[in-house]
Order: structure tokens, then sequence, then C-alpha cells
């Protein structure tokens, strides 16, 4: 088939399936929103050809049926229900499930009989809503506007004896010559000496048979109601008249107008979304600006790497020109330096996307979540244009999925509960990212039940992991941390420790894994936020490089706390192991060439060590010698070294040598 | 006592169309005229109850007819009968003075429907 339109077509479809989900979810908070319905349309109907071209029927015509019931809601036929939403949103997924089996290499064969009970639900929406409507647009057109200078003049013609009175007419059905029918209703009350101020229909309209059976007046007449009525109603084909004095009117009216300003501050809010409509669009033209340019990921990789050797052949022709010291090349040197800076700094944003590539799916499994528990869920996203590297995006994802679980399962309360708490019946989550310094941070937030810290310590307790004396003592920071430990919570029990847990070891294990840091904070009946702190980028870091027996060795600078020189002699052991005091706080000791196993290292005076942190612990790296920061470029060792803990890859120096990247959780 | 109607009409087998609706409907034919002229006239000698006037009629028309009935009789109750698209001279003939119109072909109910709202 048409292989080479097949990837192209994978990648849109997927894409318009996301936008699919983003405009439901619009539609589920605004169901009027006459843009987004069309722009739903309109994705399906692109949709449609796509699938159609490519031969995929089922899809194709799935998406047909969804096109057409979103023109009668266009069009105002069909009413956009809750009910209606899940059916698309059903079909959204249908449409998915599609594209995936065409992904990994079939076709859109699906279970022909969910994909035919969904055809089905969308047919027997049709019908029914369509009647639903019908009996709508009919009561509408009882309302009757009264002009404001319409009512002067009744206010006018009451000094002078008037009444006023609205008279409502319905000719008999069948009725030819509406017109002149009406003409003698006009005639009859004028020659009784009374005034026609307005009409709905407008006379014109009346005069050209431009109506259907009624027609509303507001007269002045010097007869009371009930004359009226019978004057009117002796005329012939006029099936009924009912005649409503002013007074009446006027508190009908207040009552429209009761209704009018509703709508103008349904306008309001409608001008509120369009502002926030713009919003959006400019944020999806920035993502559209992004996804436009489809490179394959490997070839970025590819370019990555080049240009880390651009970046370490540059260096060592520097180091062997200051070498001769030739005078004439430092100026065009100084230039290459900056011109590759410069391409690094493009290399690396080409690289960055942002973060709205992994908060997207979540609002539709937010509100599904959110439905399955019946908990009424705010779920706000902010900041999901902020960027971060692309390694990032795979692998968050999933902690992501983790949080927002916890927080809207077990974080946020029933409604009932919240009511009795005084807290407002909707829950809220707050999914943002920002970048702070050289960091990524990501917070999943929720205003939810907190953690109960009593409870987490019982559990702590019990397992032995600390005594009932230690726990008095323990900040809440170290106290959430045993969250993270592996298998500290199970599912059964979740609920009890107020959810955290279920799967925040995975958490942890992923974020550490990309050099991030997590962090729980909390306060009961308040909240809970989890903070994931991720660096900029993973390809090229800052590192402290280190000699140890005449070795490089790099540590991430994000690691490091602080250098120090410690002498020998405040070296102490403690329970076979070093420690040193420093500033009155206990400090293990590593000695580097112990962990790597070499030998041959003789007592010093003094030791030169790296202070590293570790969450909220501290660790000395003890080396021979500290040689500089420097920007490395990150190098796999290769699946060969998978098992080697204590070295997360590799980098080539300005003179050609290479330098471990010490994995600092490894070691200590 | 039943009412007494005059039925003008340019068109014989109108008249004896109408004449069959207002005779079954119980009412009394007092007579019948072929132009505006002999409608004058008799409604002048039988002094009818209720006329139904048709417009469109040689020597003189409904309208005209009309008009002059009222001069003569300002509570004379006429029916104007009409063509279907006749709208303006309908209108016409009521502000003559007319008080109700049907229109051809004739349906039994309005007609009837008229000649009771006139009673």
């Amino acid at each position: 088939m048409n292989e080479q339109y097949l990837s192209i077509f994978i990648d849109e479809s997927r894409e318009y399936v996301q936008s699919l989900n983003e405009s439901l979810l619009k539609l589920e908070k605004n169901p009027r929103d006459e843009e987004t319905v069309n722009e739903t349309f309109r994705i399906l109907h692109t949709l449609k050809g796509m699938a159609g071209t490519m031969g995929f029927e089922r899809m194709a015509k799935l998406t047909h049926r969804m096109e057409q019931l979103l023109d009668k809601v266009r069009s105002k036929k069909v009413a956009l229900t809750s009910d209606l939403l899940d059916r698309l949103f059903a079909g959204v997924d249908m449409i998915d499930k599609m594209v995936n089996n065409v992904a990994s290499g079939g076709n859109d064969q699906v279970n022909e009989e969910d994909l035919k009970s969904l055809m089905d639900a969308f047919e027997v929406v049709q019908e029914q809503k369509v009647e639903e409507q019908k009996v709508q647009s009919e009561t509408k057109k009882e309302s009757v506007d009264v002009e404001d200078s319409v009512m002067k003049v009744i206010h006018e013609a009451s000094k002078e004896g008037y009444g006023a009175f609205k008279v409502k007419v319905t000719l008999a059905e069948g009725t030819i010559m509406k017109a002149v029918r009406m003409y003698m209703v006009f005639k009859a009350i004028e020659d009784s000496g009374g005034q026609v101020l307005s009409s709905v229909p407008p006379v014109e309209d009346i005069e050209q048979e431009k109506f259907d059976r009624e027609v509303e007046l507001v007269i002045i007449a010097k007869q009371d109601a009930e004359s009226l009525h019978k004057m009117i109603a002796s005329i012939s084909e006029i099936e009924r008249v009912t005649v409503t004095t002013i007074a009446k009117v006027q508190e009908k009216l207040k009552e429209e107008e009761k209704e009018r300003e509703v709508k103008k501050e349904e306008v309001l809010e409608e001008a509120k979304i369009v502002e926030e409509k713009a919003q959006e669009q400019k944020i999806s033209q920035k993502r559209r600006l992004v996804q436009t340019v489809r490179v394959d990921i490997d070839k970025l990789d590819t370019l990555m790497n080049l240009m880390g050797e651009l970046v370490i052949s540059r260096s060592r022709i520097s180091d062997i020109l200051r070498k001769y010291n030739i005078k004439e090349v430092d100026e065009s040197l100084s230039q290459l330096n900056r011109i590759t800076l410069d391409l690094q700094n493009v290399v690396m944003k080409i690289r960055m996307v942002p973060i709205a590539f992994v908060f997207n799916r979540f609002p539709r499994m937010v509100r599904d979540l959110a439905k399955q528990l019946s908990k009424e869920i705010n779920f706000v996203i902010e900041g999901e244009d902020t960027e971060l590297d692309r390694t990032f995006v795979e692998d968050i994802g999933e902690p992501l999925v983790h949080l927002l679980r916890n927080a809207i399962d077990h974080g946020i309360e029933t409604k009932e509960e919240r009511i009795a708490k005084g807290k407002p019946p909707v829950g809220t989550v707050v999914l943002s990212a920002r970048h702070e310094g050289n960091n990524v941070v990501i917070e999943v937030k929720d205003d939810g039940r907190g953690i109960d810290r009593a409870t987490v310590l019982k559990k702590a307790i019990e397992k032995g992991l600390i005594s009932e004396a230690q726990a008095e003592n323990l900040s809440d920071e170290k106290v959430y941390e045993f969250l993270f430990l592996p298998g500290f919570s199970t599912r059964s029990n979740a609920t009890e420790l107020s959810g955290r847990g279920v799967g925040m070891d995975v958490v942890k294990n992923v974020v550490e894994s990309l050099n991030g840091t997590v962090k729980i904070e909390s306060v009961k009946d308040r909240g809970t936020t989890v903070t994931i702190r991720l660096p900029l980028t993973l390809a090229i870091i800052q590192a402290l490089l280190v000699t140890v027996n005449n070795h490089v060795y790099a540590i991430p600078i994000a690691n490091i706390d602080s250098t120090l020189n410690v002498s020998a002699n405040k070296i102490q052991k403690l329970q076979d192991k070093l420690v040193t005091v420093i500033r009155g706080e206990i400090i293990p000791l590593v000695k580097l060439w112990e962990v790597f196993g070499l030998n041959g290292h003789k007592e010093e005076q003094y030791y030169n060590t790296v202070i590293v942190r570790m969450g909220n612990r501290k660790y000395g790296l003890v080396v021979d010698s500290l040689i500089g920061q420097e920007d490395i470029v990150i190098k796999s060792l290769g699946k060969i070294f998978n098992d080697v803990r204590i070295f997360s890859g590799g980098a080539i120096l300005g003179d050609g040598s290479i330098a471990l990247i010490l994995d600092v959780s490894n070691i200590v | 006592m039943a009412k007494r109607v005059l039925i003008v009409d340019d068109a014989a087998f109108m008249r004896m169309l109408l004449k069959d609706i207002i005779t079954k409907a119980g009412y009394e034919v007092a007579g019948e005229a072929a132009n505006g002229v002999e409608a004058v006239e008799k409604y002048k000698e039988l002094k009818p109850d209720v006329v139904t006037m048709d417009i469109t009629m040689p020597e003189m028309d409904g309208i005209t007819a009309i008009k002059k009935i009222k001069e003569i009789d300002p509570n004379a109750k006429i029916i104007v009968c009409s063509a279907m698209g006749q709208q303006a001279m309908v209108i016409e003939a009521i502000q003559a003075g007319a008080k109700d119109f049907i229109v051809k072909p004739f349906q039994h109910s309005r007609v009837i429907e008229a000649l009771q709202k006139l009673s």
C-alpha cells in the first residue's frame, strides 16, 4: 500500500486524536463553544479523508458517523449532552485503537462488535436528540420582546385613559389569506379606537404572510380585556385569542429583563472564554510550530553526538595551539569557540520539547478517572510550554501518572467529605512545570486530605524501620521519605496512608535515574504537593573533574555540596566506617580508589574531599586531586557495561582522554 | 327566524354552489344577483340579513357595490367572496365595509362560520 505515506498518516492521525481529546474536553466544560464544535467537526472530517485515502474503511466510516453527529450539533439539531460526549470520547478511543493497530503493522481492524455497538450508539443519539430539540424550539417561540420605546408610548397613553394589552392571536389551521385575516384583526382594533404598537412578527412580514399562525401584538385600547377578546374572537378563522393586560405584561417584562441579564452574564462569560481561547490559540500555535518540524529522533541524537565530538575537537585544537603559543590563530580560535558554543546551544534547543507533549494526555486521563471515582475535579495545567530535554519526555510520563492517580484516587476526598470539612466541593489538582535555574521543576499539587504523619510513622515502626523514640523527632520530610521505600505501602492499606506510597518507589527510581530529585510536602486536610526536580538536559552536564590514581573522573556538579581538604587526623572510624565531623555534622567518607579497586595508595596528610549530597544526606568522596569544572558531553558506556552501576557514562575531554562519570547515588 | 341571504356572483355555477351550502346550513336564500348593479337593486328590494359579494363582476364590481349598499344601509352585513391571490382587493373590500371574507374554492365550514359570525 501507500508505504511512503503510512508513517505520516500515523503521526498525523495521532496528533488529530490528541486534538480531538482536547476539543472534547473543552466542549465538556462549555458545550456551546461553537468554534470548538466546528474545530472538532473539521478534525473528524480531515481524519475521514485521510482514512479514506489510505483505504481504512472502518475508520473512515466511524469518523464519518461522528462527523455527521457533530454537524447536527453544529446546526443545533442535537444538544451536546454529557452522555453524547461520553460516546464521542469512546469514538475517539476507537479511532486511537485503529491508528495504533495501523502503526503496529496491521490495518484498522478492531473488534467488529465494539465498533458496531459504538456506531449504533451514535445512531440512537442522533434520532433521540432531534425530537427533544424540536420541542424546545417550539416553546422558545413563546417569548415576546417588548421594546423600551413601546413601553414609553404605553406609559403616555395610560394617562389618557388607554389600557395596554398584549394580544396573542392564533389563526385557524389552513387559513387562506392569513394577511387579510390579520388585517381584519388590526382593523377591528383600530376601528374600536385602539392602536397596535408593535407586533411579532413585524407588520411587513404579516403583510407578506411571512408568519406561521401566531401573531403577538402590543396594543392600547379603551376597552377592557374581555371585550377586546370578544371583539377579536368574533373574526372568522381565528382559533385562539389571549388578551393580557399590560400590568401583567410588565411583570412578565421584569422576568424577561432578568433573563436578559442572565444572558448578558452568559455573554460576558463567553467573552471570557473567547479570551481564554485566544490564549490557548497562542499556545497551540507555538506547539504547532514545534510539531511541523518532523525529524527522526535518531537523527537528532546523532546530531547531538556530532556536536559533542565537535566540542571535544575544538578543545583539543585549542589545547595544542596553546602549547605552541601561536598568536595568529588566537583570534580565529576564539571565534571558533563562540560559534561552537552557539551551535551547541541551538542543538540543545532542538532537543528541547515543550512539556505539553507529556501533559497533553493527562486531562483525558484525569477526566476518566474522576468520572470513574465519581469525584468532581478541577484539573489545572500550568506552564505546559516549559521546555525540557526530549529524553525526559519518554520517561517522566509514568511517574506523573502515578502521582496524578494518587492525588485523585486518595488525595481528593469525596464530595460529601469535602463539604463536611468546609472545603469547596470540587477538588483541585494542579500539574505545573517551570524552569528554575538549570532545573525543570514539575509539581503535582492537590487540595485533598493530605498525608497523616502519625499513620506513616506507625507503619514505619511496625516495619521496624525506626524506633518509637526516634519517630518523635523526625522531621515531616524524613517521615514522608518512608513512602518512597519499595513495598512500604501496598494497595490494601493505601487509603489508610492517604494513598501515598502506591508506586512512589517507582516515581523515585525513575526520577533519580534522570538525575532528578523528588520531594513530598503535605498538610493534613489542606493537600499534598509532590515536587520533581530534573536537570535541564542529560546530554551535556557540568561536572567537576577529579583524579584518582592519575585517572580523571567526573562528578556531576548537581550532586556536589562543597569541596574540602580534610586532614588525616580528623578522620575517625565509626562502626568500621570512615567518618569526619564537619561543622558538627558527621559525614561518612568514601575513598574512591577503594571503591574502584585501585591499589597502591599511600596514607597522606591531607585528603581532597568532595562532599556530595544525596537527598538530605551528605557523603565525602575522597580523591587525589581536583582539576576543575567543565562542560562534558555524556556518552553511554554501551550495553556491555550495563551492569556497571557506579558510572553513569563517559566523557571525552579536551586532550582526548576519557573521564568516567560517577553515578553518586550508587557509590555511597 | 332563519337568516335571509343575498347571493351576488356573475357565475351561475358559483351561485348554485353557494345556494346549496347556505340552504343546507339552514339559512334562507332571499335572492341572487349577477353583477353589482343588480346587487344594489336587490338589496334595496329584499333587505337581506347578509350579502355574499363576489369581487370581479361585469357592470359594477363588488367593491363599488359594497360602498353603494353601505350608503343605503350602514349596518349591512357583507361577506366578500374572493379568488386566491386577490388580497389587495379583499382588503379594499373590508375597508369599504365588508365584515368578513371567504375564499374560493369555498370550504363549506368556512362559509357557514362566516355566516354564523355575522349573526
